[in-house]
């Protein structure tokens, strides 16, 4: 199958190196104390944090430092056949896993001990690199709810097909059978933190491959923080607090 | 559209529009602020010597935040106040709270808004009969006569520790249950730190308690005197907590209809103000609720966009004209 | 690397008209669920119109570059149906519009692929439009506007939008064939032509013929003979609609498969049905309904009582006729004729015919037509030439009906071999309508005959291009000081090695060593050419060789899979330079036991390339005892050893009715055909090549269990060994199939009176086997890896990766287990590399093909005026005749006893009359009056001779002189 067109174009018309267009939003949940939704192309979806609140399972209480708990779930309309997705089957808990870690090296948990952090995250519309919107709408939210954190973390993912890397698949692409490399990155210290493969790659190419897909993750946290700028904005701006 | 922030409230497309440019204006009006988010570097003299305060981090030498906020610089300390943020107490702080757990035999669990539940200890209570007294065995087995879970209290924050623990206090007659009223939550940061947090709106009849956590209390006037002295009644020495329960009731058994109207109203208020996340203290509170008596908005519509609207449009004349 | 997403602004317009929209469709699956699909569709502004003279747009894709003839936009069905004519060199400056591109790769793959090259290549000034992209492109279907209509209109927008940016500099010109698409275009002011109009103008008469008729304006479909169109008449029955197919499959009702003709029968075919698991027969042109060979179709089946048993009689009226042919001895099932198809033609027969399910067509769901070969049916000239005519074309396999075609130049293609693709195949027509595409030579002239086989047989037979030849390494080349520096690579000069290969044979693969050692044992080693060396994975020489999959031997030449720089120098290891080879090294025990085995590249320096007449001269002289003529000889000992020994474990040996010619060097024609005699020197490098094969396999498929390129040889089913068993059954022998060594035991038993019934048996348990193929260890389970004819558990190809694509893959496979390079992407993924041996089976087998119609053409050639007697043996009997194999010449073929069609006599056997009674048990024609007998594996003495039924069309005719 011809993912690539000799034209350089993909399926969807985007070069190779272009990502789908971004969007978020913040505060969407009134009721959590932060949230954010995440769009990446035609995947949607929603983060709610809540928290630092008191440890509701006293035995799981961490003296030092704050508990952080993440829950991964796909809406049942999320994907194009509707499908009853129990909570526990198993690429849900890998990727509640994988989110919780990711979070978690981000926060500066040891600032909120004898805490607990609740972060859900809901796929409301599933087209390729779920994981990334999942773990860029989390940053969001931990960042709305004002949670001390290292730096933001953005996640991007990229492939390989008919010999070229690829940045930011979606979900025909993804189902291409090629590799898919997710990475997560502190992009002002410029660290990783989360990296994933599925498939196999040869070393060099896997080079070339997470180099794109972290250039695609810095430009995420671009997006990302003007979102956050203008979010700070407009709540400095109610507040009037220029005044006080 | 053009707003990164969801609110709660449904607006038309004619309300969007007109909420839109109210925001434009008032983004105008504050000015430049410095305002930082997660990850960035805050501007700081490199030779001069600062203290890390609150929200920042040390990498690489330089000075970065850890959570969006506002840079405060006192004289040496640097530190970033986050916009939104859970309740952080501080000592002498008045909050209100519910009790989740009655830890027995020596306190109480009180849920205040922060990152843990605050505690109530059994001797930090005014015990009826006196002010200091020994708390005896059947104090600690009577804890529940006292104070119950679900009951909500208003206390006083007595100290703050090193690992986060909060401690409370209701020594004062003006602390403890609180009935026949109507709680409404809204963002702790929203709530401007005063000197008084009890205050009564003489005009509508109402009592508030601004909690600084966020939980604020509307309530008809009570009977309870004002700290500046006791009633005679709570001097006599009960020996047992049931008749002082007597003693303190009010004397109403239930709230009249316009009472509750009131108090819905203010409680609608605060309500609007939070949503719109404009800042809370009495003289707003008092403004939006004339307001909506002005404009005539029925108690359920204020919390339509319309009124969301309106309120901000208005907040908006107000600080041009004060620019 | 820059990663860029859509900016802010664009994110502004959400809602709006905007830079991103969003396709959405409702799809079916499989299971016949519907599935809403929603896809992104990003909108661009850096698109190029691709002239070179454009001051706007990017050049750097840019090939439009003549200003003087208009640009062409092509539609769809112009595309899909004239594709011939845009192959055609004259045919420049045209612009494909992505919509068309795609529509082209949903409708029809392979006119796809034949576009993309077109367009791949620069000189051609083919530009591809990404019209679906490009902002002011991009148009959204409306409302109740068909998929059809709306992409007309897309293509429509794509012309105005050229006219507006291109129209001051150059012509704009829409070729479509619809009328409503052209009116259309007018209208909003694009000019558009029919390709007829635009053809004709052009004032080039042959492009006229390239131009194939679309099936609505060839409304008169009708006999040659009869142009009235009131005689137009209904001879198919009507394709049945799609939906109504795909319920029927799924009610099974219908049922789906590929439609095979039997190349002996062109009116019999069979459709593999995997829900009636069996092959449905189709028999007869009506039932056949307008399927060729190769289309996937729906079948209905007939009523059981209409079940035929795959021979019943033919009950249409036609001038064809079943006719077997006299061709070459079959060298496996694959070969052979149906056997089913053509026994018991008699009504006296005694066997009895089974029943198998039978059927007609109901419609065609995937239509397999291709360029086919062939030449005009002869017919008078019209009175007043240069007008266009009808002609019917035959093509070259049997299988394809005639095709009907227009052409102007009658006179000039009657007498040539042509190539004519087919456009389709009306209702009311006898025969599919085609087009001629080009003409190949003269009937006859063996150059152009060959060339038919070669392009029949899918052989790419052009010469290496240039970027091929650029992968090269200049010339003359010798080793250099980085070889011998290699530490991998082992200095094996000192060696006494040298090669044995037929005469003349200048790509000489492999070359072998045997010294004796200090404690008695033998080093024996195997060096082969290392082509992997200089040919390095994804160059395109590479690609090229893998295309081919390899060497193509014809009788007078050979279509080489590498260039000829590479295959008869500098890979070859040719007697006295010092070559790079890739080694297998025994050490062996004088009972021919491998002690160890050790794999490394090496510099070997050939002292010898001995002929197999030389070196089994030298090996027989006993006056020689050089070292080169011990060592033969030793190897010879150790060979014998290994031979029997795999003998004993069950390995078959069948005789080999392969034939030589002998070519005369100034005609190339054949001057004499004899058996190919098989000595000892040949089993002895025979020997050691399979043991080099062996140890190989073993060693890859350690190191990479899933990804290894094996050879098997599927044990044969029973049924495939009943004719053998019931000839020799006939004969009083019993043939034991339970395993490879309990059938080889009993083929050793069987002798016969004279010394040549051992042989014949042999010969025809040669047409029972299965082939040989190619596979990936990842795709089947150990047991399946058997081969069985070498009675070895597992096998590969690695000895001749100068004329075979398989053991270059298998040289590279060796290399990066013994850690020399890193293993190719291509080598990693488990199906392609399934696809990759699927790719060589298929190429081994063309090759194969075309190496057996090169052999009968050159038998043709060689009796055309020199007819002969020789002695033949019976090998199968039939109602109306015999199949005769004549062992000098190696052929086989009917021998008549009836004359075709009219159940008389032949002049040469005249005194009886009447028919012939068939012994099914003892295989034995008796005839009526019981006079005379004719029993399988008996001699015959027969007449050879080339006879020209039809003209153009000349065969070879066997005819009975006289029983023995």
């Amino acid at each position: 199958m011809e993912y690539i067109s000799p034209e350089g174009l993909r399926l969807d018309g985007r070069r190779p190196m272009e990502m789908r267009q971004l969007h978020a939003e913040l505060g969407v949940i009134a009721k959590a104390d932060g949230s954010a939704t995440f769009e990446m192309g035609n995947t949607k979806v929603v983060a709610a944090v809540y928290g630092p609140r008191e440890v509701q399972n006293r035995s799981q209480q961490l003296q030092e430092q704050a508990l952080v708990r993440c829950e991964y779930s796909m809406a049942t309309f999320s994907t194009g056949e509707r499908r009853k997705r129990g909570k526990g089957d198993r690429r849900s808990t890998e990727i509640s896993l994988v989110i919780r870690q990711t979070m978690e090296s981000a926060i500066l948990t040891h600032l909120l001990p004898r805490s607990q952090i609740d972060i859900f995250v809901q796929v409301l519309q599933a087209d390729g690199g779920t994981r990334s919107a999942c773990i860029n709408a989390a940053a969001l939210a931990l960042a709305d709810a004002g949670i001390p954190m290292r730096d933001l973390v953005a996640s991007c993912a990229a492939g390989f097909l008919n010999n070229t890397p690829l940045l930011d698949l979606n979900y025909t692409e993804d189902s291409g059978g090629g590799p898919d490399v997710t990475v997560g990155v502190f992009p002002k210290l410029d660290k990783i933190s989360l990296l994933q493969m599925d498939s196999k790659l040869p070393i060099d190419l896997f080079e070339k491959v997470l180099e794109l897909a972290t250039e695609g993750a810095k430009a995420t946290a671009e997006y990302m923080r003007e979102r956050l700028s203008e979010n700070t904005r407009q709540l400095v701006s109610a507040r009037g607090l220029l005044r006080f | 559209m053009g707003g990164v922030r969801t609110f709660p409230f449904h607006m038309s497309e004619e309300e969007q529009r007109r909420f839109a440019k109210a925001q434009e204006r008032l983004d105008r009006l504050g000015g430049a602020l410095p305002v930082v988010n997660v990850g960035e570097t805050i501007q700081a003299d490199e030779e001069a010597a600062f203290l890390r305060g609150h929200g920042t981090q040390l990498v690489d030498g330089k000075l970065v935040a850890t959570v969006c906020g506002i840079v405060e610089r006192v004289n040496k300390l640097i530190s970033v106040r986050p916009l939104r943020a859970r309740y952080n107490p501080g000592t002498g702080d008045v909050v209100v709270g519910r009790i989740t757990e009655v830890v027995a035999p020596k306190r109480w669990k009180v849920d205040v808004n922060s990152k843990q539940d605050a505690q109530l200890m059994l001797s930090a209570v005014n015990l009826p009969g006196g002010l200091q007294r020994r708390r005896t065995a059947d104090d600690e087995l009577n804890m529940r006569n006292f104070f119950e879970e679900r009951d909500l209290i208003s206390a006083e924050v007595q100290a703050v520790h090193q690992d986060g623990s909060i401690h409370l206090h209701t020594r004062s007659l003006k602390y403890g249950k609180l009935e026949k009223g109507q709680l409404t939550q809204v963002a702790p940061y929203l709530v401007k730190r005063l000197n008084h947090h009890f205050y009564q709106l003489k005009q509508f009849g109402l009592e508030i308690i601004f909690a600084c956590n966020g939980y604020i209390w509307i309530s008809g006037p009570s009977e309870i005197p004002d700290k500046k002295g006791a009633s005679s009644e709570l001097l006599v020495n009960v020996s047992n907590v049931n008749e002082m329960h007597q003693c303190t009731g009010n004397k109403e058994s239930t709230v009249p209809t316009e009472k509750r109207e009131k108090i819905c109203r203010c409680a609608n208020a605060l309500r609007v103000l939070n949503a719109l996340g404009l800042l809370i203290y009495p003289e707003s509170i008092i403004d939006t609720y004339e307001a909506s008596l002005m404009w005539g908005t029925d108690i359920k519509d204020m919390l339509s966009g319309e009124f969301h609207v309106k309120v901000l449009e208005r907040e908006v004349s107000k600080r041009s004209k004060s620019v | 690397m820059v990663a860029s997403h859509p900016k802010a602004g664009a994110e502004d317009n959400r809602g709006a008209a905007a830079m991103l929209q969003s396709k959405s469709f409702v799809k079916k699956t499989r299971q016949g669920r519907l599935l809403k699909i929603v896809r992104e569709h990003y909108l661009r502004d850096d698109i190029a119109c691709g002239a070179v003279y454009c001051s706007i747009c990017d050049k750097s894709t840019a090939c439009l570059s003549d200003t003087t003839s208009p640009i062409l936009i092509v539609d769809t069905n112009v595309v899909l149906q004239q594709i011939d004519l845009l192959e055609n060199l004259a045919m420049s400056n045209v612009v494909i519009l992505s919509v068309v591109l795609d529509e082209a790769k949903n409708k029809n793959l392979s006119v796809y692929n034949r576009l993309r090259t077109i367009c791949s290549n620069p000189t051609r000034h083919f530009f591809v439009f990404a019209n679906e992209h490009h902002k002011d492109t991009y148009i959204k279907g409306m409302v109740g506007e068909s998929p059809n209509d709306r992409n007309d209109r897309a293509i429509r927008v794509a012309s105005q939008w050229y006219q507006r940016h291109l129209g001051g500099s150059t012509k704009i010109l829409l070729l479509t064939n619809d009328a409503e698409n052209r009116k259309k275009a007018r209208e909003e002011g694009i000019i558009a032509e029919t390709v007829q109009a635009y053809v004709q103008a052009l004032g080039k008469p042959e492009l006229l013929d390239l131009v194939a008729r679309s099936q609505v304006e060839n409304v008169f479909k009708h006999d040659v003979e009869d142009l009235r169109p009131s005689k137009r008449k209904v001879v198919y029955a009507e394709h049945k609609a799609m939906s109504e197919i795909t319920s029927g499959l799924r009610q099974k009702i219908y049922h789906q498969g590929k439609f095979r003709v039997n190349r002996y029968n062109p009116f019999e075919a069979y459709v593999g049905s995997e829900s009636v698991g069996d092959e449905i027969v189709i028999k007869g042109k009506t039932d056949m309904n307008r399927a060729f060979d190769g289309d996937v179709v729906a079948v209905e089946l007939l009523p059981q009582e209409c079940w035929q048993d795959g021979s019943g009689k033919i009950v249409e009226d036609d001038d064809e006729e079943e006719e077997e042919v006299v061709g070459l001895v079959p060298a496996s099932a694959d070969d052979a004729p149906k056997n089913q198809a053509l026994e018991g033609m008699s009504e006296k027969s005694i066997s009895i015919g089974i029943a198998r399910p039978t059927g007609r067509v109901i419609g065609i769901i995937k239509r397999n037509w291709r360029p086919y070969c062939g030449s005009l049916e002869p017919m008078p000239l019209p009175a007043g030439g240069g007008g266009t005519v009808h002609a019917l074309f035959v093509a070259a396999d049997r299988r394809i009906p005639k095709i009907r075609i227009q052409t102007r130049q009658l006179s000039n293609l009657l007498d040539k071999r042509i190539i004519v693709a087919v456009d389709s195949w009306e209702q009311t027509s006898r025969y599919p309508s085609g087009h001629y595409v080009r003409s190949i030579g003269e009937i006859g002239d063996r150059a152009t005959e060959s060339e038919v086989l070669l392009i029949e047989n899918d052989i790419n037979t052009r010469p290496f291009s240039e970027q091929v030849l650029a992968c090269l390494p200049p010339l003359p080349w010798s080793m250099s000081a980085e070889d011998l520096r290699n530490p991998y690579r082992r200095d094996l000069r000192h060696v006494r090695v040298f090669s044995v290969d037929p005469i003349g044979c200048k790509d000489i693969d492999d070359a072998l060593n045997c010294t004796l050692l200090p404690n008695g044992n033998f080093q024996v080693a195997v060096h082969i050419a290392d082509v992997t060396n200089f040919v390095h994975p994804n160059t395109p020489l590479d690609e090229e060789a893998s295309q081919r999959g390899t060497s193509v031997y014809l009788v007078e030449r050979r279509i080489d899979m590498l260039p000829k720089p590479l295959t008869e120098d500098i890979c070859s290891l040719r007697a006295d330079v010092e070559r790079l080879a890739f080694s297998v090294l025994w050490e062996m025990s004088p009972d021919a036991d491998i002690l160890s085995v050790e794999f490394t590249k090496s510099i070997i320096k050939s002292c010898a390339a001995l002929s197999y007449v030389e070196a089994q001269a030298r090996m027989d002289d006993s006056r020689l005892s050089d070292p080169l003529t011990l060592d033969l000889r030793n190897m010879n000992k150790l060979a014998k050893i290994m031979r029997r020994r795999r003998i004993e474990s069950g390995a078959l040996t069948l005789a080999s009715p392969e034939v030589k010619f002998e070519i005369d060097t100034e005609t190339h024609d054949p001057l004499d055909v004899g058996m190919y005699q098989v000595r000892e020197a040949n089993q002895m490098i025979e020997e050691f090549m399979l043991a080099a094969n062996v140890s190989v396999a073993g060693h890859i498929l350690k190191h990479f269990p899933m990804c290894s390129l094996l050879r098997r040889h599927p044990i044969p089913t029973p049924k495939m060994f009943e004719p053998l068993l019931r000839t020799a059954a006939a004969v009083g022998i019993h043939l034991d199939i339970s395993s490879s060594k309990a059938l080889a035991d009993s083929l050793d038993e069987a002798q016969g009176d004279d010394p040549y019934f051992n042989k014949l048996i042999r010969i025809l348990a040669t047409r029972c086997m299965t082939q040989a193929v190619y596979f990936c260890s990842g795709e089947l389970s150990p047991p399946e890896f058997h081969h069985y004819g070498l009675a070895a558990p597992l096998y590969t190809h690695f000895t001749s990766p100068i004329r075979r694509y398989a053991d270059v893959i298998v040289h590279r496979l060796l290399a990066a287990s013994l850690g020399l390079n890193k293993l190719p992407d291509l080598l990693r993924d488990k199906s392609l590399l399934t696809s990759i041996s699927d790719n060589l089976n298929y190429r081994h087998r063309n090759a194969q093909m075309a190496g057996r119609a090169s052999v009968e053409l050159h038998t043709l050639i060689f009796f055309r005026n020199r007819p002969t007697e020789a002695e033949a043996r019976i090998v199968k009997i039939r109602s109306n005749g015999l199949i005769v194999f004549v062992p000098k010449y190696g052929i086989e073929g009917p021998v008549y006893l009836t004359k075709k069609g009219t159940k008389e006599e032949t002049e040469l056997v005249s005194d009886i009359d009447g028919k012939w009674i068939i012994d099914e048990e003892h295989q034995t024609l008796l005839s009526q009056d019981g006079k005379r007998r004719y029993k399988v594996l008996e001699r015959l003495s027969i007449y050879i001779q080339v006879v020209e039924p039809q003209p153009n069309r000349p065969k070879l005719e066997l005819t009975l002189m006289k029983a023995c």
